[in-house]
């Protein structure tokens, strides 16, 4: 029995894995189903009828869970529902004999609820909610292998990252509801101009935006998405290029109707959009890993929409969504391919592999039709999503040449890094790869990438389709506006195809210089300045300043504990006092001999207080202090009171030297200048009030009161006796009880002392 | 007169005589009776919040409006005793454990409760001090019920020490106000202060003395010392305690004192709430980066958390107080579940408080584990959680109030309190392995962490109706 133990558990593996086969296919199913279900929708949203769906949620909060399906919200809904379809079939044939495949399925399903949910919301709330959704299941699917150092890093990195552009996110969703006084997206779009006029646009504006930029991964927070690349080979295809990274971007085109139109929109957006562009297609070069050169790659098509959408304008928008939909579908395509060429081959790094064409020819297929089309080249979508974005930035407010450059800078370097995908596994001559056969995997595989491959070339060659079902309600929804012109795939010679042809010309040149640059960036590389050095800088210095800071603040020790409260409270005294509009207290120098004298006796006591190694001599000290005070009411005719003073004072120092002599000694308290100045400046704090509040005019409502009523109602003249037994006689009754019940306490414990001295004897 | 003030106050009566009774009960029938009279101290506080909480009424006061009995201090009350109630019944396990079953523990728990139900009923400057020093003085002596350790030794004579200071500052603010508003009462208070004019600086320092006092009691930055080294030093359920019910108390109490009396005059005090705040949310996540024990992280969480109550405070309108109820309540649900989880981490019958021993424990325990998880999740405010709509309510409060800077750098300090709570999630799930904590839960703990983990996943459908609840509790303080 227990020997058959282990092989009944493999058997038991196997079974799951294999045997219960159909189950895997289930997301897929549910996906398909959820693409035709959203399907229906393109009819009435395309003549502009918008479904709307609302629940009040928290009505007192005015959050509602509402959903809008216009035309951005359904086309993302077809993308997600649509490539997730694909990406689950394809992620049940990739991880087919994994048991951790149905945590992955449940992961990715999830991540997709909330994506669709983020996508449609129509509720700032809601899709905040959605927003972290899809950062939290993003974090779980990068930590999938979460037994590799790498991918828990990498995972925590993006977690960090998008995490806590998403809390700005909702601290300017916050301010921007509370502007407009309702948290509907689509109420929030139409007070625009409210929102552009008002002082807190630019707090609203840089919330919002580091929410965008950091989950769309533009610089200098784009590092976490080359770094995602840990996450397995479906969920990079799925989240990093294809759904979450968009999640920026759609939510700059959802508030373009909102925050769009100002300087301060175009001069970050362009800039930024731009300037990440041009980096990420250049590191794209230096990688041999052909993930991670999509992932660069993916990180330029995400800066492109950025700027695009910072350009503003129906033109600018239309070209920005057309050029979302153009790299969804290749993207998603190219990263899913790579994974049948790792599969396939063994490999991903182009220097390790070549000439996979005659083992792998329905692969090399599909990975030419999805680069012709990221290339631009013509009939593919990505020619026209290409000359719709020359016709923008062409006409761009904003430095149209140096946008259009870079733009061309851009796109001549996707066009080789799309040569190199292309080309250099496929052909030249065979090499011995890792895996001793190469071939083309099963037909759960390739059918996703083949798809999203063929759409675009269909697209390309029916772009007025496209237009009608996609682009155009799109446009309709961002711009608020409909399409100027249309889609076509030749519009004839003009600027745009002359950018085209310039393009290609440089692309090409670039391709064949490929070697040459990633041999100089590959040695540049150490010199130059990383973000993610600076982040790594920032956590590090994080840890450490918070580490110092409690040690700092918390250290133990209560003399610093409370010289510290003691100063906080100087520094709001102070604070009070010089910011405050009272007027400062007069100074009338006494020239009473005795008023001298009762201020010299206080000051030596004090000092003695403070400044004597006996016990003894400090109370008794601390007694002379009282005394003084005694005289002061002597002076002012208060001679009870100077009595009832005297009284205690001597009661007092009897009973604490009765305490103090038991304890053991422990020497003179050492002078520590600090704290005397500390007690310096909140003692001086706590007299200069003092006098400033006995400056102003005191409530004597109370004390006309006994003045007034002492004699004909308690029939007393002496009024503190008066106060005491007659018109507060309760209270003293209650008093005199405490003080009996106190005396008893005191007395056990002094007895229970002497009992336990003796029988310690 | 006195049979109608005696009604208002029958909660806090019935409570004081039954500590009483306990205390006499104890006295006579010796150790044997504590367990059991922990058990029934702590249904009693169950009885007493049913009793307080389902109180119909609108406004009473007694004792010639010097106590008061409202929607707003029953909300409080209620979060009070179910908090201590909680608390109490947690302990139970622990005392047994390691010898400290006594019945002055149950007896002092009560007491000090009976002192935070007048701290939030108070509208007397002197009956507030009453419930304080009542409050206070029982929790001096439970800070230190193990005296036989020297680090609960030292946390209660730190606590007594800075917390008799913070007694001193606030009489010396009450003094000041009674001097120059010649009353003690919050309604008196309010007719001299503020209402157009602006209000004498001896009202003004009167209010900043009294604020600083108060700030102690619910460890706001400056005034927050005592609290990790006391959080640390005292037995565990104590601090479980400690992070409940006298934090709702003070912070009530601190609302009642500020609306009551100095309601008319929200600038003068708006400021300083404000740094208080501000201070205590940066302060509250970013020490607790660097800690390796889960009570002293705790004791930060507290700082920040009440951090982002006062932001709720400081926003100084009926909408911020309904806030400060609803967080409180979100706070002492999700730190009661903490607590059950803490209390039994024990390796080999030894307590541990290290964090790394969370490493990889959702293979030793994946349900506590994922109970731990949600709270944790629940205490950083990610949505859709609970504690998320805490953070959102408190935050919407400021930003209507008009405090922007104010919510987004309290949304700025949640990032980085956020790191923190996460770091345990991501321990327990992906962290190194360790060698495995190995303590049994008591059903008791079970059913409280389940239930408070729980609520911040089912709370999302409507907050169990407490909104409407801290509304309206909220629409009696505030008028």
């Amino acid at each position: 029995m227990a020997e058959a133990g282990p092989e009944t558990v493999l058997v038991r593996k196997t079974v799951l894995s294999h045997g219960a086969g159909l189950w895997r296919f289930i997301p897929a199913l549910v996906a398909a189903a959820a693409t035709l279900w959203f399907a229906q929708f393109i009819g009435p949203v395309s003549h502009g009828d918008i479904p709307e769906y609302v629940a009040s949620w928290v009505p007192q909060l005015g959050i509602s869970f509402a959903f809008r399906l216009d035309g951005l919200a359904l086309a993302f809904a077809l993308l997600i529902c649509g490539i997730g379809a694909m990406v689950f079939l394809y992620a049940s044939a990739y991880f087919r004999s994994d048991r951790r495949l149905l945590s992955l399925q449940l992961s990715l399903m999830a991540f997709a609820v909330s994506m669709v949910g983020l996508t449609t919301a129509d509720d700032a709330i809601t899709l905040f909610i959605f927003w972290e959704g899809t950062t939290v299941t993003s974090f779980l699917l990068i930590g999938f292998d979460h037994e590799k150092e790498k991918s828990r890093r990498a995972a925590i990195q993006a977690l960090i990252i998008t995490g806590a552009g998403g809390l700005a996110l909702f601290a300017g969703l916050l301010v921007m509801g509370s502007l407009v006084g309702s948290f509907r997206l689509s109420e929030m779009n139409l007070a625009g101009d409210v929102i552009r006029a008002s002082p807190l646009y630019p707090v609203i504006f840089t919330l919002v935006i580091l929410g965008c930029f950091t989950k769309s991964a533009q610089w200098p927070f784009h590092f976490w998405l080359p770094g995602a690349m840990a996450a397995p080979t479906p969920v990079s295809a799925y989240l990093h290029s294809a759904t979450m990274v968009k999640a920026g971007v759609f939510l700059m085109a959802r508030f373009t109707p909102a925050l769009s139109g100002t300087d301060l929109w175009t001069w970050t957006l362009v800039p930024v959009g731009a300037f990440t562009m041009i980096l990420a297609s250049v590191w794209a070069m230096r990688q041999t890993d052909l993930k991670l050169m999509l992932a660069f790659t993916t990180v330029m098509g995400l800066s492109m929409m950025t700027m695009l959408l910072g350009i503003g304008g129906p033109y600018a928008v239309a070209a920005a969504m057309t050029f979302l939909l153009v790299h969804a579908f290749y993207k998603a395509g190219l990263f899913l391919s790579v994974g049948m060429i790792e599969k396939g081959s063994g490999s991903r790094d182009y220097t390790e592999i070549s000439g996979l064409a005659r083992a792998m020819p329905h692969t090399a297929t599909v990975v030419m039709l999805a680069a012709l089309s990221m290339a631009g080249m013509i009939p593919f979508f990505g020619f026209i999503g290409k000359e719709l974005i020359y016709e923008s930035t062409a006409h761009a407010h904003f430095a149209p040449q140096a946008v259009t450059a870079a733009a061309i800078l851009a796109n001549a370097l996707m066009f080789a890094c799309s040569g190199m995908v292309a080309i250099r596994p496929f052909f030249f001559r065979p090499r011995a790869c890792p895996k001793d056969k190469p071939a083309d995997p099963g037909w759960a595989l390739w059918l996703g990438p083949t798809i999203l491959a063929a759409l675009g070339l269909l697209c390309g060659l029916f772009p007025s389709a496209v237009e009608h079902v996609l682009v155009a309600p799109m446009v309709q929804a961002v711009a608020g506006e409909g399409l100027p012109g249309h889609l076509a795939l030749w519009h004839g010679p003009g600027l745009p195809l002359y950018l085209s042809l310039a393009t290609f010309a440089l692309g090409f040149v670039l391709y064949l210089l490929l070697d040459a640059i990633h041999t100089g960036l590959a040695a540049a590389e150490p010199k130059l300045p990383r973000t993610e050095s600076w982040y790594d800088g920032f956590m590090r210095g994080l840890g450490k300043v918070a580490r110092r800071t409690s040690v700092l603040v918390q250290n133990g020790n209560m003399t610093s504990y409370l010289r510290r409260t003691f100063l906080a409270l100087a520094a709001v005294i102070w604070i009070a006092l010089l910011a405050g509009t009272a007027s400062w207290p007069g100074f009338r120098l006494s020239v009473e001999a005795i008023d001298w004298a009762i201020f010299t006796i206080i000051t030596a006591s004090i000092v003695v207080v403070l400044r004597t190694a006996s016990r003894l001599t400090g109370i008794t000290a601390l007694g002379g202090i009282g005394s003084g005070i005694a005289i002061i009411f002597v002076i002012y005719g208060a001679t009870d009171v100077a009595m009832t003073q005297l009284f205690v004072e001597i009661l007092v120092v009897i009973f604490m030297a009765i305490a103090m002599v038991r304890l053991p000694r422990t020497g003179g308290v050492p002078f520590v200048p600090l704290n005397a100045v500390v007690a310096g400046i909140l003692g001086v704090a706590v007299s200069v009030t003092l006098l400033m509040v006995l400056g102003t005019g005191l409530d004597l409502s109370l004390t006309e009161f006994f003045e007034e009523n002492s004699a004909p109602v308690a029939l007393g003249h002496n009024i503190v006796n008066v106060i005491l037994v007659d018109f507060r006689g309760l209270d003293t009754m209650g008093e005199t009880a405490v003080i009996a019940i106190a005396a008893i306490a005191a007395y056990a414990v002094l007895m229970a002392g002497r009992k336990r001295a003796r029988g310690g004897e | 007169m006195l049979g109608q003030d005696l009604s208002v106050i029958a909660p806090e009566l019935v409570l004081a005589l039954y500590a009483m009774g306990a205390l006499m009960w104890g006295a006579y029938a010796g150790r044997d009776a504590s367990r059991m009279i922990l058990w029934v101290s702590t249904g009693v506080l169950v009885a007493v919040g049913l009793w307080v909480g389902v109180h119909a009424g609108g406004t009473q006061t007694a004792f010639d409006g010097s106590f008061v009995s409202d929607g707003y201090a029953r909300f409080a009350k209620v979060m009070v005793l179910f908090g201590a109630a909680a608390t109490l019944a947690l302990s139970a396990d622990f005392l047994s454990r390691n010898e400290l079953m006594k019945f002055e523990y149950p007896v002092l728990i009560v007491l000090a409760t009976v002192g935070m139900l007048i701290m939030v009923s108070a509208a007397d400057l002197i009956v507030l001090y009453l419930g304080l020093e009542l409050q206070s003085l029982a929790l001096y002596v439970v800070a230190a019920f193990r005296r036989d350790s020297l680090r609960s030794t030292e946390a209660g004579l730190k606590y007594f020490v800075l917390g008799a200071l913070s007694s001193g500052l606030l009489l010396y603010g009450a003094s000041l106000t009674y001097g120059f508003s010649g009353t003690t009462m919050f309604a008196g208070i309010a007719m001299v202060a503020g209402g157009g004019e602006p209000m004498s600086v001896g009202l003004v320092f009167g209010l900043v003395f009294l604020i600083a006092g108060m700030a102690f009691k619910i460890s706001a930055v400056p005034f927050h010392m005592w609290t990790p080294d006391v959080y640390e030093g005292s037995p565990t359920p104590v601090t479980a305690f400690f992070s409940t019910a006298p934090k709702v108390a003070a912070a009530a109490m601190l609302a009642r004192v500020l609306f009551d009396a100095f309601g008319n005059a929200v600038a003068d005090w708006q400021q300083v709430l404000a740094l208080l705040s501000l201070f205590s949310m940066f302060l509250g996540s970013f020490a607790a980066i660097g800690q390796t024990n889960i009570k002293r992280l705790m004791a930060y969480s507290s700082i920040g958390h009440m951090g982002y109550a006062l932001l709720g405070l400081a926003a100084g309108t009926q909408e911020g107080a309904q806030s400060l109820l609803i967080y409180l309540a979100i706070y002492v649900t999700m730190n009661v579940g903490v607590f059950a989880f803490i209390l039994n981490m024990r390796r080999d019958g030894q307590q541990v408080t290290d964090i790394a021993s969370l490493g990889l424990y959702s293979r030793v325990d994946p349900a506590r584990a994922a109970a731990l998880a949600v709270l944790m999740f629940s205490l950083a405010g990610i949505p859709p959680l609970v504690g998320f709509f805490g953070k959102f309510y408190v935050l919407k409060a400021a930003v209507d109030a008009g405090l922007v800077w104010l919510a987004v750098a309290g949304v700025v300090a949640s990032v980085i309190g956020a790191y923190y709570y996460l770091r345990i999630v991501y321990l327990m799930y992906f962290g190194q392995e360790v060698e495995p904590l190995d303590g049994r839960m008591p059903s008791i703990h079970w059913g409280l962490l389940g239930a408070s983990a729980l609520a911040m996943v089912l709370g999302i459908i409507n907050l169990f109706g407490v909104e409407s609840l801290a509304a309206s509790a909220a629409a009696t303080l505030v008028q």
